[in-house]
């Protein structure tokens, strides 16, 4: 298990918690990520920037702030 | 009839198409947010068609969700159109199950069925039809496609009242809610139905809601409470993090029951094209050269039609002159025909081709883009990606940049960007540093002065984050698909844009113009100018004349430069003769950092607050005093 901002990029990564402030996650669930949902990272930007981030189930993308990133909690699935 | 869904449903488009240009905004009663309303006739009967803010779920995060979701449970609308994203059904059937939860009479526009096309995903209308109870009709808002149907199945559903199919969820979850829904008190206030009541009052996590709970019934309260810590104990999750899971697992089973997935080749040119748009090199060369030539584009376009309008507005001036004599007339007169004039010189050529390119960036989903690029510069100020685009609209005027800060989440990142936003150089400053800056030192001066500007604001954004402590929640941000653009959509949505600033910019021009006249009438000027010379002249070292220019310049800034040639008397081709390159600068510098115009003010007090309007007026006068002395000290040397 690590953190969203330290999962690999080539890889399904699936979501096992989401931690943070109500507000946040709820955010999080509203735009369609929940627990046990299977993601995988796009993109990673530069300065300490964004990562984003697509639902594999649901097919959309979300780009998150790294402090939002730390606090989501991931496992790989499988590496491609 | 309302109009609701998620952002990038579509619609908005599907709404305009049924609206036309027509369709008029308003606010809600008692706030700013607007939404835009419309009469159609649909076979001989007229509805009222109302197309709410998107959303992402009932409930709601950010201002705009909340004044809309307000409306939705005052107002009980006959029915409800839920537009839904068709490409992206899985999460989308989230929030629908969540209004067919309101049982409110529905129908739903399963929209974008063309790029859920190219994605291979095949979505069988009428299973999902099936299985929620309501008319399920698929739309392709862009083309126009499938509208009339859309709207026959809703005169349909008016006419029967036919109500929704409720969706069960796991049976201990609904166990649960009918313990809540059985100890609802006969005086409480039902939301929608008993059984959304109830869901609602376990969802929420609001402190003050659980308070005011405590006061109206506090042995409901107890119930609740209970129910919702066995709930929370049973799943080791809190209340609404178990409901929200439910309606995700019962969307995943909806959305695997009517729809086939064929993973298709054709979108992996579009998946290319986002890994370099979104790349961490590539990406910034695009989005520098996308800029770039959006501000070329700009002021290629905008000097010419400027001076061909300012011409003839000069000889109208010229040729009303002798007929109205020197008088009180005189002066009313040429303050209306300057502050009238003043808005077609900045909005036509300025403000029109930037709203216009912001809303073919905006169309292709290419901003969302530029604030994921964006955020790791926007953190250095303590804000983050979203303020990206009102920033950028704040280049063509200040007014509905401010409008645009309701996208942040954070009243915090929302008062900070609004502070902002008066020190980027809108259109009405930027010909101002055109005409005196780029033309008299040349163009790498003016290149200068907006660098400095933007190093000023980023100064400012840090020293703001300082008294703003409450960290900033961060970036979270739905990148859209790309789209191909759409002319329509996009000349809609400039032209929506541009009435709200012609509504509200441009009459507190006109007025501020004719104040302005009137006070030169009254020689009121004069005395100013006596007033404000420890300041004009000593601190800034400028000709006294200027006094007027300076201070009122908020009255009527785009006319600045007019203003300074009256108060110095002379041609703008003589300008040099009278006063220094210095103070060219020295003038230019305070005009660009102080208070921006009137308008401005007045949408900051209206927006975010009063106390916030004062501190940004404040700000706004010391900065330019701070910036304007230090240019001089430093030209002196």
């Amino acid at each position: 298990m690590m953190t969203l901002m330290n999962a690999p990029r080539d890889a399904r990564l699936r979501i096992v918690e989401i931690e943070g402030g109500h507000g946040v996650r709820r955010r999080l669930m509203s735009l369609g990520l929940h627990k046990n949902d299977v993601v995988e990272m796009d993109s990673k930007s530069i300065f300490g920037g964004p990562i984003l981030i697509r639902n594999l189930r649901t097919d959309t993308s979300v780009a998150l702030g790294r402090g939002i990133a730390r606090n989501i909690m991931v496992e790989i699935v499988d590496q491609k | 009839m309302i109009f609701i869904g998620q952002p990038n449903s579509g619609k908005s488009t599907l709404f305009n198409y049924i609206a036309g240009f027509r369709a008029e905004t308003s606010s809600f009663p008692g706030t700013t947010v607007k939404h835009s309303h419309s009469k159609v006739n649909v076979a001989g009967q007229v509805i009222n068609i109302i197309d709410l803010p998107g959303t992402y779920s009932l409930n709601p995060s950010d201002e705009a969700e909340k004044v809309a979701l307000t409306h939705l449970f005052q107002e009980r609308p006959d029915l409800i159109i839920n537009v839904v994203d068709a490409s992206i059904l899985g999460r989308s059937l989230e929030m629908t199950q969540e209004l067919l939860e309101l049982e409110y009479p529905m129908v739903v526009a399963l929209n974008m069925m063309d790029l859920a096309g190219k994605k291979g995903i095949h979505i069988d209308p009428e299973a999902l039809q099936e299985r929620l109870g309501v008319p399920v009709i698929p739309t392709i808002a862009s083309q126009g496609r499938g509208i009339k149907e859309l709207l026959d199945a809703a005169l349909q559903v008016l006419k029967t009242m036919q109500v929704p199919r409720l969706l069960s969820w796991s049976k201990d979850v609904e166990d649960k809610i009918h313990e809540v829904e059985r100890a609802i008190p006969e005086d409480f206030q039902i939301v929608a139905n008993r059984r959304f009541t109830a869901v609602k009052v376990l969802e929420i996590e609001k402190q003050f809601f659980h308070r005011m709970l405590q006061e109206i019934n506090p042995a409901f309260k107890q119930a609740v409470d209970r129910v919702r810590s066995e709930l929370e104990g049973r799943h080791n999750a809190p209340a609404y993090e178990v409901i929200s899971a439910e309606r995700h697992h019962l969307a995943m089973k909806l959305f695997e029951e009517c729809c086939t997935v064929k993973r298709g080749a054709s979108l992996s040119w579009e998946r290319r094209l986002d890994d370099i748009l979104m790349h961490p090199f590539w990406g910034y060369v695009i989005l520098l050269a996308v800029f770039l030539s959006f501000f070329l584009v700009i002021f290629a376009v905008a000097s010419p039609i400027e001076e061909a309008l300012l011409g003839p507005l000069y000889d109208l001036r010229a040729s009303l002159a002798p007929s109205l004599g020197t008088g009180l007339l005189f002066y009313l007169v040429d303050g209306l025909l300057q502050g009238v004039g003043g808005g077609i010189a900045i909005v036509l050529p300025y403000f029109l081709p930037l709203l216009f390119l912001m809303s073919l960036l905006e169309d292709i989903s290419y901003l969302a883009r530029a604030g994921f690029l964006m955020d790791a510069f926007m953190h250095l100020i303590g804000l983050h990606g979203k303020s990206v685009s009102p920033f950028i609209l704040g280049f063509g005027c200040n007014v509905p940049a401010v409008v645009s800060t309701r996208i942040l989440e954070s009243r915090r990142d929302r008062i900070i960007t609004s502070l902002l936003i008066p020190f980027i150089p809108c259109s009405a400053r930027t010909m101002i540093i055109l005409a005196l800056v780029a033309f008299y030192l040349g163009p790498f001066w003016a290149l200068g002065f907006y660098l400095l500007n933007l190093i000023i604001v980023a100064l400012l954004g840090r020293l703001l984050a300082l008294f703003y402590k409450q960290p900033s929640p961060g970036l979270i941000l739905e990148i859209p698909a790309l789209r191909a653009p759409s002319l329509s959509n996009i000349l809609r949505r400039t032209f929506f844009q541009l009435r709200s600033f012609v509504q509200f910019a441009w009459p507190i021009l006109i007025a501020g113009s004719v104040v302005l006249a009137v006070m030169q009438y009254l020689h009121f000027d004069r005395f100013v100018n006596w007033l404000l010379a420890p300041v004009v002249d000593g601190i800034l070292g400028l000709p006294g004349d200027l006094g007027v220019t300076l201070i009122f310049g908020f009255l009527r800034k785009e006319l600045s430069l007019i203003m300074m040639l009256q108060a110095l008397g002379v041609s703008y081709q003589d300008l040099m003769t009278v006063i220094s390159r210095e103070q060219l600068l020295v003038f230019v510098v305070f005009m660009n950092f102080f208070v921006p115009c009137l308008s401005t003010v007045a949408i900051l007090w209206k927006e975010i607050g009063r106390r916030e309007a004062l501190l940004s007026m404040a700000l706004n006068t010391s900065v330019a005093l701070i910036i304007a002395s230090l240019v001089r000290m430093v030209l002196r040397i």
